[in-house]
């Protein structure tokens, strides 16, 4: 009995002692991001490049799924638990204003950035109470795509682009004048964020005040929901439509116009699938009565997990993540725009990108970002819902509007963030 | 002797609870916990993403809440309605197929395994192919009706606030059916024949023995197949979740669809508890009304 005892004993010391010389050898960081194709093979190699100029430090790279969702969820679970890893946080843009007023990440301001280069709509979406709390990483934009075989200017003007989206459809030169994302999740709001632009609404101002029951966006609604119906152009199947759905139809040569993202552009270049190959460019969305044209903007940002281990390092990876050289080289891996406004100037860019730098540049500075809250998921899920019911019919654009900014107000009012007592 | 007997007896007795809690604890380590852990939860206010407002207990505040919510109350509308549709029709037509099971005298295996492959069917890619079918562009349903013009070029199931249910409806009949016609057939074959023999030699037609004999004996297996299905309806959640989504809007939203959105994308841990409450109370309270009525003399008399 006892010489078991003796050797289960030296076993376990003996394994004790293994482990922690495995783990005082190296420092660990992890990274947190989204890992699919091109992606994952930007990431990989990257993170290789500066475990290469820290000796002593193990990255690892944990894998979250690529659904924002159930990312989103994931990270709340472990942040909410003060798990100190992952150190480095791939956020979505729109979370970032939720991690810092929950306190699950570190205010940026300490480690000092020259934050000048960024584009401010990014920068402003990194920023909660005017502290800097993630670094922009790469942006997304929503591109108008139009046919260069059918029109021979984008709109200039969103009246523009409805009469020449009816024309080409009654044409018979398309099935449908423009598609764009319905159904209701966060596309359908960052397409709603474009229109309201054009007409010069918002949903909160600048002091974070309720307006998207105003005028400008009742009538930015209005015209999204007689595109489907009374005008026509707009098919009533985009509200069950995401990113790919609208695609496949303008791949096939069935709309004048889509509103979607950069990803796309690669995709209907491609000879052997797409039928509008090298019949197509992209434009911002133009521009109402009393607004200005628009490019809702998404995107990704790093943020370095508040219950870290090792904030320093964490904060050198960020840093070295979201230096120029590594976004050149995920613009021409993965075709991610860079957040960096300087490297627009650049021919490296131009180089990379797929995109045509001098169609991008414009819908850089078009660039509008959506509330910065910390209850931002759950106000979009207000909107989209009372958004899908005016366009679908169930309720006059000015009635759901107004629901919407009722709700909204009681939601901010319920987390302590409305607009008359902005302390928690 | 007698005490010595129950000396005995209670030794036995003593022995049975200890052989029995091992089951127990895992009953209660199974279902109760959980159970009492979300009713607990659904008494405070506590949301993940707000985690400076701490997780104060409000007593009912959260169930207060539902009742004044639209939302919840249209959700709550949604799902009785779908249930008081669909039972009865998937009972109906549950009958018959269990009734031309039973009866068949060629290729009974053949039937009765056509008949049960959409209940082996994963309800996810159940529901994905009926998305696809009722699809406004592709689908074979939505195709020939656009062709003979009982629909417009714009018409589109999924964005129609009643049209939407109909594809749900169909995908949970389609569904279920089978399971209910497996209980009925059950019940059938425990009919003894010998009754239907008397009967026809009295006279009496195939409606009439079906009236008089066949539909009185099966009740006790109705009643347990309408409870299981009345409890699935009241739950309904996937079916919903791969058509819908719940929209347009929230038209087609059931009340487990909602509690969902409240957990796990609004991350309201109270409120979303206090909705998964109230949803195990529905059919909790719903199950325990249909026994009591229905069940009682029906399980014991014939026996």
């Amino acid at each position: 009995m006892r010489s078991v005892l003796r050797l289960f004993a030296v076993v376990a010391l003996a394994w004790w002692s293994a482990a922690c010389g495995e783990r005082g050898g190296a420092t660990r960081l992890t990274f947190s991001g989204s890992a699919l194709g091109p992606e994952a093979t930007v990431v990989r190699r990257q993170l290789a490049r500066f475990a290469e100029r820290y000796p002593g430090v193990d990255v690892e790279l944990r894998v979250t799924p690529d659904a924002a969702d159930q990312r989103h969820q994931l990270y709340v679970q472990w942040l909410n638990a003060r798990a100190p890893e992952p150190d480095v946080l791939q956020l979505d843009v729109i979370w970032t204003a939720e991690f810092a007023g929950a306190g699950w990440i570190l205010p940026l301001e300490p480690f000092g950035l020259d934050a000048d280069d960024f584009i401010p709509a990014a920068l402003a979406a990194s920023r909660w109470r005017g502290t800097l709390y993630a670094v922009p990483w790469f942006v997304d934009l929503g591109l108008l795509y139009w046919r260069t075989d059918l029109l021979d200017a984008p709109p200039r003007s969103l009246s523009d682009l409805g009469d020449a989206a009816r024309r080409v459809q009654s044409a018979g030169r398309t099935r449908f004048g423009l598609v764009w994302q319905g159904a209701r999740y966060e596309g359908l709001v960052t397409v709603f964020v474009e229109h309201l632009s054009a007409f010069g609404g918002g949903i909160l101002d600048a002091a974070g005040r309720v307006i998207v029951d105003e005028p400008p966006a009742v009538r930015a609604l209005t015209f999204m929901r007689d595109a489907i119906g009374r005008d026509g152009f707009v098919p009533s199947s985009v509200l069950t439509w995401r990113e790919e759905q609208a695609r496949f139809v303008f791949q096939n040569g069935d709309a004048a116009f889509m509103r979607n993202w950069p990803y796309a552009w690669a995709l209907l270049q491609d000879r052997s699938r797409s039928r509008v190959a090298n019949r197509f460019a992209v434009a911002p969305f133009p521009a109402g009565e009393g607004g200005r044209p628009a490019a809702a903007l998404g995107g990704a940002q790093l943020a370095v997990n508040a219950w870290s281990a090792n904030p320093t390092l964490a904060w050198e990876l960020v840093r070295f993540l979201t230096a120029p050289e590594q976004m050149l080289e995920r613009a021409r891996l993965a075709a991610q725009l860079p957040s960096r406004r300087s490297l627009y100037a650049t021919d490296a860019l131009a180089e990379a990108l797929p995109i045509p730098v001098a169609q991008v540049r414009q819908m850089i500075d078009a660039a509008v970002a959506r509330p910065v809250t910390p209850v931002y998921s759950e106000l979009s899920e207000m909107l989209q819902v009372r958004l899908h019911r005016a366009l679908s019919g169930q309720q006059t654009p000015a009635a759901a509007l107004r629901e919407a900014a009722r709700e909204i107000r009681a939601l901010l009012a319920r987390s302590g963030l409305a607009a008359e007592d902005q302390t928690p | 002797m007698i005490r010595q007997a129950r000396a005995i007896e209670r030794e036995e007795r003593r022995l049975a609870r200890w052989l029995v809690a091992p089951a127990l604890v895992f009953i209660l380590l199974g279902s109760f916990v959980p159970i009492a852990a979300t009713g607990w939860e659904a008494l405070h206010g506590h949301d993940l993403r707000l985690p400076w407002l701490g997780r104060p207990f409000v007593g009912l505040a959260n169930f207060v809440e539902a009742t004044g919510d639209l939302r919840f109350r249209s959700a709550l509308l949604h799902t009785v309605t779908f249930a008081v549709i669909t039972v009865p029709l998937e009972l109906a037509l549950g009958l018959a197929l269990a009734l031309i099971m039973h009866t068949a005298v060629h290729g009974r295996a053949l039937i009765r395994l056509a008949a049960l492959l959409p209940w082996a069917v994963p309800t996810v890619v159940a529901a994905l192919v009926w998305r696809f079918m009722f699809d406004a562009q592709a689908g074979i349903i939505s195709a020939p009706l656009l062709t003979f013009g009982a629909v417009g070029e714009s018409f589109d199931w999924f964005v129609h606030p009643l049209a939407a249910w109909v594809p749900i409806g169909a995908a949970d009949i389609w569904k279920t059916t089978p399971f209910v016609a497996i209980l009925l057939l059950a019940g059938l074959q425990t009919i003894d024949p010998a009754l239907h023999e008397a009967a026809r030699m009295d006279g009496a037609r195939a409606v009439r023995r079906f009236a008089t004999i066949t539909l009185p004996l099966l009740r006790p297996a109705l009643i347990v197949a309408a409870a299981f299905r009345m409890l699935d309806a009241l739950r309904l959640f996937d079916v919903a979740y791969v058509l819908t989504g719940g929209g347009p809007g929230t038209a087609t939203e059931p009340l487990s669809l909602y509690a969902f959105i409240a957990l796990m994308q609004h991350l309201r841990f109270g409120y979303g508890s206090a909705l998964s409450v109230t949803v195990f109370l529905l059919t909790f309270g719903f199950a325990l009304i249909w026994v009591r009525a229905l069940g009682r003399p029906a399980v014991g008399d014939r026996m």
